[in-house]
């Protein structure tokens, strides 16, 4: 089941709020997507734990086969 | 929940090793394009590491590693015992020279790009099976 990508930018949105977040197709078939995400609430943190917030935006769809692979870029903003 | 078992196993092998890969599938053939490159980037560190396939127990795998690092995608690299990230934390800081100082060698002279895995590198441990 493909994803929208509004719906992913819309989910890390909502959890981040504040945000600027790009979400793009990286292999036109909708699932493997590239997230990059510009937001407050990363400042001090280590990568990961910027990764982290973004990938616990998106876990329904990763649990449930949505999104097969997501590539993320952060950056605190 | 994790099998008890099988996070004891891992929890071990990354108190014993330096360098430790959770990948899919082996250096030597990667069965994923993610998986790949972050052996391609080891390669180019030249470091020794040792390197798990998950493919055989792949939810069992996640599970563990959830509850060990809160962190369910593979590939996963974990330095010292911690958990370093997945690709694109580690072809970022292979860029940036954070890796090799966190894995205490010189920066390669090119920037790390991706590419076909090497040959294996003969002092390299041997891939870790796992009998779940």
């Amino acid at each position: 089941m493909a994803i929208s990508l509004d719906e992913v930018r819309l989910l890390i949105e909502a959890a981040l709020p504040g945000a600027d977040v790009e979400v793009v197709d990286e292999t036109g078939t909708q699932d493997h997507l590239r997230a990059t995400v510009a937001a407050p609430q990363f400042e001090g943190l280590s990568r990961i734990d910027q990764h982290r917030l973004v990938k616990n935006a998106v876990k329904a769809r990763f649990d449930d086969g949505s999104i097969h692979a997501l590539s993320i870029k952060t950056e605190p903003k | 929940m994790a099998d008890p078992q099988l996070k004891d196993k891992v929890e071990e092998l990354i108190r014993e090793h330096k360098v430790l890969l959770f990948m899919k599938g082996t250096p030597e053939e990667p069965r994923c394009g993610f998986s790949m490159r972050t052996v391609g980037v080891l390669d180019q560190m030249g470091v020794d590491y040792a390197a798990l396939d998950v493919l055989p127990a792949l939810q069992p795998l996640r599970e563990v590693t959830t509850e060990i690092s809160d962190w369910q995608t593979f590939p996963q690299l974990y330095v010292d015992g911690k958990l370093v990230g997945g690709c694109d934390i580690v072809e970022e800081m292979a860029a940036s020279g954070e890796l090799a100082d966190l894995l205490g060698v010189e920066q390669p002279a090119q920037a790390p790009v991706p590419q076909q895995p090497q040959p294996a590198d003969p002092q390299q441990s041997p891939p870790i099976q796992i009998d779940s």
